[in-house]
């Protein structure tokens, strides 16, 4: 168990030996990791807003005027015989007036002038949990259309198109952004780690002369890297975290998006524990750089 | 123990090693003599397996060094103490700190390291230092301190290249002393040294080299003149 403790022991010796290169390193690390989380909030809470939509996703099929009670209800039975939907409700036209009226009482009387009720009849149908996805609605909306007896099919398409797009930009703004910034993490700690190697080059001389191996060597280095791409992670989460509330507040106040501040979420714990999971990879990918570069384990 | 066939080293172009045959038996006491330069350090990289040769092979217990994986070679060097002239201590760990490295990179129980340190730091005599730190030992003390490290996992062959250098007459003395000690108990010791002084102190086989060349072997002792 000795060598356990020296190797942990050693890393402790390296991070302390360096300590304004340890703290500058993670304290960079954590900011550069938040730009990266800063990105994953945004995308994690778009992504939440769009399964909302998603959720409650409603369809709904405009029928033909002067339709016979029949052909509604063989319209209906088909309709509910589908197993695409999950939940169907039948608006007559003087229901959809008194809906209209209730909505807007100060626009009714723009409908009065036109005579007869200008409102169609429809079905207000729920998909089914299994086919709420964008494709899938839109599948079946094509095939819809196409019914004898229905003029129109409507559903929020516009708004779920909007975000998926958005979600998609983020997505990929997310991704080059985490790649370029993780790259700057490695770099960040793999100079760190460097410096340290240089300071005890005379002992992993010693050590390789007195037959340690090359992991040996290497893993108080790879604790190291692994150590500082924790804190620095978990500091990041920690300013995201601040940002996030600060944000929170801020947008409460802001009479317009009152009630958005209920919405947005922070990072989700499992997301948290894989955030500070890449920043210990990250870590253990700067020492092995460095390592490397350093010409460490000729033997 | 030690078998070197027709081996060769350059270094640009430099002769460090040329066309050297030479054995070393198990339980001898080997001086290896020459001027800076004439290749007695590569001689000793080369049994370690820091530096392979350009022709020729190395055996070590048989086994051929030059063609060793790089992951053997630690292993290699377990079986193999060695002694430096600047000592390399670590200065930051205590003088028990540094003697236990060998054993600790081999994973040794924290029983076993408490018991061949101690030996280890008796047997050169600095055991009553083993809580200071390399800088507070005399230049002697610390060479003591490096020998105790190469010998602490129970080597069979001890190298030691110049390990005098940077001592007084009286403290070579000492340190030769010391290496006869541990060749007595059945180690294989090779020193590699510059000084005629240290001939004078070994009565034993002298093996010397000048420019690489290996020349014709010598008895050292009281009958050298220094």
């Amino acid at each position: 168990m000795r060598w356990l403790v020296y190797l942990f022991r050693e890393a402790w010796a390296n991070l302390r030996t360096n300590r304004t290169t340890t703290v500058v390193a993670i304290v960079t690390t954590a900011f550069t990791l938040a730009c990266v989380g800063i990105f994953l909030l945004s995308y994690v809470n778009l992504r939440h807003a769009a399964d909302w939509l998603q959720e409650d996703i409603k369809v709904i099929v405009y029928l033909e005027d002067r339709l016979s009670q029949d052909v509604i209800q063989d319209l209906e039975g088909t309709l509910k015989a589908d197993r695409m939907v999950g939940g169907l409700l039948y608006i007559s036209k003087e229901q959809a007036l008194g809906e209209f009226r209730a909505q807007f009482p100060s626009d009714s009387h723009l409908l009065e002038g036109l005579g007869e009720n200008p409102l169609p009849a429809s079905f207000v149908v729920t998909p089914a949990p299994n086919y709420r996805s964008l494709d899938a609605v839109n599948r079946w909306a094509e095939r819809v259309k196409t019914m004898a007896g229905v003029a129109k099919v409507d559903y929020n398409q516009e708004w779920i198109d909007a975000l998926a797009g958005l979600i998609r930009y983020i997505e990929l703004a997310a991704i080059s952004v985490g790649v370029i910034l993780s790259m700057a993490a490695v770099t960040i700690i793999g100079n760190t780690i460097r410096l340290a190697l240089f300071a005890r080059r005379e002992e992993i001389e010693i050590l390789r002369l007195i037959g340690a191996t090359r992991a040996f060597i290497r893993i108080p280095y790879f604790i190291e890297g692994a150590v500082l791409g924790v804190c620095g992670s978990a500091l990041s989460l920690g300013i995201l975290k601040l940002g996030f509330e600060l944000f929170r507040q801020q947008i409460g106040s802001v009479g317009r998006f009152r009630g958005i501040e209920n919405l947005v979420a922070f990072l989700p714990l499992s997301i948290c524990v894989a955030f500070v999971a890449v920043g210990m990879v990250l870590g253990v990918a700067g020492s092995m750089v460095s390592l490397r570069r350093f010409g460490e384990g000729r033997g | 123990m030690i078998q070197l066939i027709h081996v060769s080293k350059s270094y640009d172009r430099r002769v460090a090693l040329s066309d050297l045959t030479l054995e070393i038996g198990k339980g001898e006491f080997v001086l290896l003599m020459g001027p800076s330069g004439a290749g007695k350090s590569t001689l000793l990289r080369m049994l370690i397996g820091e530096e392979r040769p350009d022709q020729g092979q190395i055996f070590m217990q048989g086994k051929n060094v030059g063609q060793l994986r790089q992951s053997e070679v630690p292993y290699l060097r377990r079986k193999i103490g060695t002694v430096f002239q600047d000592f390399r201590l670590l200065p930051k760990k205590s003088v028990f700190e540094n003697v236990a490295l060998p054993l600790i990179v081999q994973r040794s129980s924290t029983a076993d390291i408490r018991r061949k340190v101690t030996e280890a730091l008796r047997a050169v005599g600095v055991e009553h230092k083993k809580d200071q730190s390399p800088a507070s030992l005399s230049t002697g003390e610390q060479q003591r301190a490096c020998i105790a490290r190469a010998i602490v996992n129970g080597p069979v062959v001890l190298l030691a290249d110049e390990p005098t250098g940077n001592l007084d007459p009286e403290r070579t003395a000492e340190i030769i002393e010391l290496f006869k000690l541990i060749n007595a108990r059945g180690t294989t010791v090779v020193v590699a040294t510059h000084d005629p002084h240290v001939m004078s102190l070994v009565n034993r086989r002298v093996i010397t080299l000048m420019q690489g060349v290996l020349m014709p072997e010598r008895q050292g002792g009281d009958s050298v003149g220094v």
